[in-house]
Parts: C-alpha cells; sequence; structure tokens
C-alpha cells in the first residue's frame, strides 16, 4: 500500500510534483511511511507500560485476593486475560500501526494518515504551520528515532503529532515545512 | 511485517543534527542569565515557605524534611537541568529552544509568527534588573510558545529588537502614523432587535434549568423565612383545599403536580423574558468601517468593537423551540478572546445576534463575511447510506428497548417500542435532508441536524487544518466524516463537521479546501 521509503539511508525523501494551487486531486506522490525502527520502539515502549500496567494489577488483585482468598480464581482469570491482551498487541499492534502510518508533503500541504481501524487522514496546510517540536524520548533515542509536533492555531487539532521519523531526517523535514509555512510565501 | 528493526540500544544516537553548525548563520546559542539560579531557588523557597510554616505550627517537624525534598530539593534539581541544557537562539529568521537531557526538544517558532514578546518583572526581577520574557504565537493550546526566564534586561531587550526587526513592525504604530488622516467611516446599522424580539428570545430559550434553581433558591428563602409548622401547615391547607375541589385522593396529587410544573413553566418563561431583556436591551449591530460593532443592555449597557477578520466561524443555531417560529441565533468565534464561557454568556460575548428570522440570517451574512458570495457554490448532499444507517441504529435501540420490555413483561404491549421505528426513520430522511455542505473559493459552509440544525460558515482563509475520518463502519459503507479545525472554537461548539460523505468524494473535499487554504494567509 505504501511505499517502503523509510530505509535508514541518508537520501531525501521521495518529493512529490510540486503542488498546483486549486487542484483537488492529491499530490502524486507516493506516501512516505514511517522508519520501520519505529515498530521496536513502539514494542519497547509497550513492554515498559505494560510492565508498569500488569505489576499494578498484580498488586490491586493481590491485595484483594489476600482480604477474600475465595476471589483467587477470578483474580488470576483476569491477570492472565490481561496478560494475553497486552501479549497480543505487543506481537500485533505495533506492525499493524506502522502500516496504517504515512504521511507524504509537497510544497503546500502535509498529509499524515494513521489508524487501524479508526482511520483518519490530517490535512494541514503548510502556511498555516505556528511552529514545530522536535521530541526525542530516551527510548526513542536508542532507536535513533524522533517525533516531530506540528503546531496550527487550530483548537481541536492545534498540535499534530509525526512519531517514528528517523533524527536526520526529522530535522529535515522540520526545517523544510518551517521554511515552507513560517515565511507565509503567499 | 515491516523489516525487521534496528536492535535497541545499538547505535549510539548522533546528537541532533542542527546542532552541529549552530550559529553558523545566525548567533551562537545563548543561555539564560546565570541569576536563572537565584530564581529558581528562591521560587522553590517561597513555594516551600508556606507549608514549612504550617508544619511549624502544626508541631510536625519531622515531616519538614520530606516536605523540603518535595517542594526544594526536587524543584532546584529540576531547574538546574533546565538551566544546563536550556539554550536559545535566533537563526535564519527562527527562533530556536532546546532543553531537556532524557527527553530532548527542540522548537522552531518562525520569527513571522510571534504575536507578541512580553517583557515581565516581579520583585526580586526588579531588585536584581532581570526580566522573564514570554513569546506568544497564534498557535492553539495553553501557555506561551517560550518562556525565557530570567534574563538581564539588556538581553531581552536586544532579543526583543531583534525579533521585531526580523518581524518587520519595529515600530507598531508607524503604519497608522504615516498614512493620511481618513475621516472615521458612518456607521451603518444592520439590525436593531426590538422588546418584542427579545421577548420572543426569551420565551424560547430553554432555561428551565435556570428556572430550576430559582425555585430552588425561594425553597430555601421559604424555609429560612417561615418556620418549618407554617410551611407545613400552609402545604397541607392547599392540599386540603385540592383534595375537595377533586374527589378522588389521589388525582388531587396529581392535580398539585401538574399545577406546580405549570407554574415552573411560567416562572421560567418570564425569568428568561426578563433576562433577556435585561441583557439585550436595545441591541443593535452596525458595520463600522472594517469593524463590527455591538451594543446593548439595559442595567449594563456593554458595547463591543469586532474587526470583522477576526470571525474565525460563523454559526447559524436553531434549537427546536426557535425552529417552529422560524427563529435562528448566530454565534461566531474570535481568536484571541477568553475561554470561560460562563462568563461571556452572561455577558452576551457568545452569540454575534442573539435572535433573528431564519430568511435574514442568511441574507445578513455577507454583512458578517464581506467576501462571501451566497451563489459561489451549491449545497452537495451527504450518501443516502446516512438514512439508512441512522434508522438501522435507531431501530437497534428500538428492539434493545423491546427486549427489555418483554423480559419484565411479556405480553403483547410490550411490543409498542417497535412502532417508533416508523419516526426513526421520518427523522433520519429529514436529518439527511438537511446534511450536506457548499463549497466556493472562498468560503466551506456545512449544515447539520432536522430538529435542532446548526450551520457553519468558515472562509477558507481562517481553515488551520482538515482531518477526514473513517470508522470500520464508515469503511463498509464507504463514507467518511469532515471535520474543519479553525482556531479558538469556543462558542460555535466544535466548528464544522460532517458525517457519512462518500469517501472519494470527502478526500476530493479535503484537499481542495486545503489547497485553497495553503495558498491564503491567516491573518490573525
Amino acid at each position: 500500500m505504501f511505499s517502503e521509503g523509510a530505509d535508514p539511508g541518508p537520501e531525501p525523501h521521495p518529493l512529490p510534483a510540486p503542488g498546483v494551487p486549486g487542484a483537488s486531486e492529491p499530490p502524486g506522490a507516493e506516501l512516505v511511511s514511517l522508519d520501520p525502527r519505529v515498530v521496536g520502539y513502539w514494542r519497547v515502549s509497550s513492554v515498559i507500560s505494560s510492565v508498569v500496567l500488569l505489576g499494578l494489577a498484580f498488586f490491586i488483585g493481590g491485595s484483594i485476593v489476600i482480604n477474600a482468598p475465595e476471589a483467587l480464581p477470578i483474580a488470576v482469570g483476569i491477570w492472565s486475560l490481561l496478560f494475553l491482551f497486552r501479549l497480543w498487541m505487543l506481537w500485533w499492534h505495533p506492525s499493524r500501526a506502522y502500516r496504517a502510518w504515512g504521511y507524504r508533503v509537497d510544497d503546500r500541504v502535509m498529509e499524515i494518515r494513521q489508524g487501524i481501524w479508526f482511520r483518519s487522514i490530517t490535512l494541514l496546510p503548510l502556511s498555516r504551520l505556528q511552529h514545530v517540536d522536535l521530541n526525542r524520548g530516551p527510548i526513542e533515542r536508542s532507536f535513533g528515532l524522533a517525533t516531530l509536533v506540528l503546531f496550527t492555531a487550530g483548537t481541536q487539532h492545534a498540535s499534530i503529532p509525526l512519531p517514528g521519523l528517523d533524527a536526520e531526517r526529522a530535522a529535515a523535514l522540520r526545517d523544510r515545512l518551517v521554511a515552507a509555512g513560517g515565511d507565509d510565501a503567499v | 511485517m515491516p523489516s525487521d528493526p534496528a536492535p535497541p540500544g545499538s547505535p549510539v544516537p548522533p546528537p541532533l543534527p542542527s546542532s552541529a553548525p549552530a550559529g553558523a548563520a545566525g548567533e551562537p546559542a545563548q543561555r539564560l542569565h546565570p541569576l536563572t539560579l537565584l530564581f529558581t531557588v528562591w521560587n522553590a523557597v517561597s513555594r516551600f515557605l508556606v507549608p514549612a510554616l504550617i508544619l511549624l505550627i502544626l508541631r510536625k517537624e519531622t515531616y519538614i524534611v520530606g516536605f523540603m525534598v518535595v517542594f526544594v530539593v526536587v524543584p532546584v534539581l529540576f531547574g538546574l537541568v533546565r538551566y544546563f541544557t536550556f539554550t536559545y537562539r535566533i537563526e535564519g529568521g527562527e527562533l530556536i529552544t532546546r532543553q531537556g537531557i532524557l527527553n530532548r526538544s527542540e522548537r522552531n517558532i518562525p520569527l513571522t509568527r510571534i504575536q507578541d514578546v512580553r517583557i515581565e518583572q516581579g520583585i526580586l526581577h526588579r531588585l536584581l534588573h532581570m526580566v522573564d520574557v514570554h513569546i506568544d504565537t497564534a498557535a492553539g493550546g495553553e501557555g506561551t510558545e517560550a518562556t525565557l526566564s530570567v534574563l538581564a534586561r539588556a538581553e531581552a531587550g536586544r532579543l526583543r529588537a531583534a525579533v521585531l526587526a526580523l518581524k518587520g513592525r519595529l515600530q507598531p504604530g508607524a503604519q497608522t502614523a504615516g498614512q493620511p488622516v481618513t475621516p472615521p467611516p458612518i456607521p451603518r446599522e444592520l439590525r436593531r432587535l426590538s422588546t418584542g424580539d427579545l421577548i420572543r428570545a426569551g420565551l424560547t430559550s430553554n432555561h428551565l434549568a435556570s428556572t430550576a434553581a430559582i425555585l430552588a433558591v425561594l425553597w430555601g428563602l421559604a424555609d429560612d423565612v417561615f418556620s418549618q409548622e407554617a410551611i407545613e401547615q400552609w402545604v397541607q391547607s392547599f392540599v386540603a383545599r385540592a383534595e375537595s375541589w377533586t374527589a378522588a385522593d389521589l388525582s388531587a396529587y396529581w392535580v398539585l403536580g401538574i399545577g406546580a410544573s405549570v407554574l415552573a413553566l411560567l416562572v421560567g418563561m418570564v425569568v428568561s423574558v426578563v433576562g433577556s431583556i435585561v441583557l439585550f436591551h436595545g441591541f443593535t449591530v452596525s458595520r463600522v468601517g472594517s469593524d463590527l460593532h455591538r451594543s446593548y443592555g439595559l442595567l449594563t449597557r456593554r458595547s463591543s468593537t469586532l474587526p470583522l477578520r477576526r470571525i474565525q466561524v460563523l454559526k447559524i443555531e436553531e434549537k427546536p423551540l426557535r425552529r417552529v417560529f422560524r427563529l435562528a441565533t448566530l454565534r461566531a468565534d474570535t481568536a484571541g478572546g477568553t475561554t470561560d464561557q460562563g462568563r461571556e454568556s452572561k455577558s452576551g460575548r457568545d452569540v454575534l445576534l442573539p435572535i433573528v428570522p431564519r430568511e435574514d440570517a442568511e441574507s445578513l451574512l455577507p454583512e458578517f463575511l464581506p467576501d462571501l458570495d451566497p451563489a459561489g457554490g451549491s449545497w452537495t448532499p451527504v450518501s443516502r447510506r446516512a438514512i439508512y444507517r441512522g434508522t438501522l441504529k435507531g431501530s437497534l435501540a428500538c428492539l434493545g428497548l423491546t427486549g427489555v420490555n418483554l423480559f419484565f413483561d411479556p405480553t403483547w404491549h410490550s411490543l409498542w417500542p417497535i412502532l417508533l421505528i416508523v419516526p426513526v426513520y421520518f427523522l433520519n430522511l429529514q436529518s439527511y435532508r438537511h446534511l450536506g455542505y457548499w463549497m466556493s473559493d472562498r468560503y466551506l459552509r456545512t449544515r447539520r441536524g432536522w430538529l435542532s440544525r446548526a450551520g457553519h460558515v468558515i472562509p477558507v482563509r481562517n481553515v488551520q487544518s482538515i482531518v477526514i475520518r473513517q470508522t470500520p463502519f464508515d469503511r463498509r459503507h464507504r463514507v467518511g466524516t469532515l471535520q474543519v479545525d479553525s482556531a479558538g472554537q469556543v462558542f460555535t461548539g466544535g466548528g464544522p463537521e460532517v458525517s457519512n460523505i462518500p469517501w472519494k468524494d470527502l478526500q476530493r473535499l479535503a484537499w481542495t479546501v486545503a489547497r485553497q487554504a495553503s495558498v491564503t494567509r491567516y491573518r490573525w
């Protein structure tokens, strides 16, 4: 569906032809997928949050069982279900999410797609870009990844995140977006 | 499956690429003033003083160490980290801030986007000749986009001059001062509301809740003023009299109940009408040049000026009761307003025009949005699947209700909710007929609802982003939902949104809007 255009090489993004103002068709460019390393990053984050969640559930369940030993089978059952669900999510969700995410940008509009079941396409006219954040958490850094956050003056979608970008590309993309939008070139 | 990801932790992350040639094109990265550290400590200690005093008074000295860790040591540590990692610089027409050790964050703010450079000073600031600098853009969300705390006053002045110089508006008054003095434009009255209009507005507004509140207050007052026995006696005598009116004992309570409801409704209407008149007495809205001027109020006289270009979204609202009388309310979002909705509605700022006949609302639109060409587009309906889907949803609810009924009372009478499916279908048919969008080269309009209608008009120049969504059910019907984001959606309740648009049309529509928006300038 998407081009696997995210090999971590140094070449630039596949660039679409310059957009024609007023054209209603999407640009001819292929959607770019996220950096494949994001799957590993999401898995590691998921492991951490799962450990915290399951640990919390363990303590809550444990404190209930101590007071009411007859609840032990139910508690074990619920906890195992939770465990299996997280395990399944860990295995299934990141790769599916990776395939669902995609973006493309021409000189006027940026498109971001996401969502496995609940899909959404966000179109951001670059002349509406207010400023851009480039965030790198510790785990992201160990994967060489970064998250861009695009800010508009909007209300419900005032900040539009784009995770899972190769760090250098994220910076290059950021510079390109700011250059395209920030000068208000109309 | 994607190609296997790199094993975690194996590659040493390179530093942020843009950091290497810092200052190549602009200035070198700057740190905050070293006195920042003092301010950090001062802030932490001043926050710690009150809890510490309370603990001392309560003679719980042992807790002080814990409190000190929470209120002093942790904030100071954070402050230290912030001071040693926070840098800012102006480079290539952007203000770039960086911070963080573990969670590194870099923010690029184009100088052309900066709306305001605020310089603030507290008491300690003044003693030490330091300032806080707050950088604001039009970006949505809370807070300032960058806070530089603290800087030397000279450095703040330099920064501000640099920002404003690059922004090309060092002297904000220069543009107006240079122009020849033009005579002030003559106000042109667009609409004046008569007392009759305001009475209609009051009668059709849903003020049942406020009535209930007032009755509760009155009840509380009655409780205070009269003794318990007096009230009981009064109620008893009233009940007795009501009983004598009607033969049956039980029906007296019915009469009482209905009487109380009617009374509540009447009181509510009176309250609404009085409230409407007090708030909006003498309401006029006029065009003065490119500004809208509104003035109204019986006791507190209010007047406000709204530059037309500040109107982000306009909403024509028709609540059920007003629909009957073909009346509408006009609301407008203005960027940069406060978001205290309760206070705004008490001061009437949330409505542009409290009440107006439906047809007049339509013809007034070009006055508020001057370049709106009513003939520039036509209404496009959504997919007919909307009727089927809405009816299906409603029918399932009806069937569910039937099931519950049958569970408690397994007789033929319990099947009545099935009859509701017919009106449900009718409702969905009507809703479908009023669901749609309208697109011209400068405006996007949407409308939805039948019992309660809402129409949005948004200038494409104010569109911030477009989001189209598709749920799994949408996918089966090949439709989706359009959502258009704009600044300061406070008064219009969420901006334009239309569901059940055929997915292909929706994508084309979204791209059309995005392309048109991209070639316009958003002026805040």
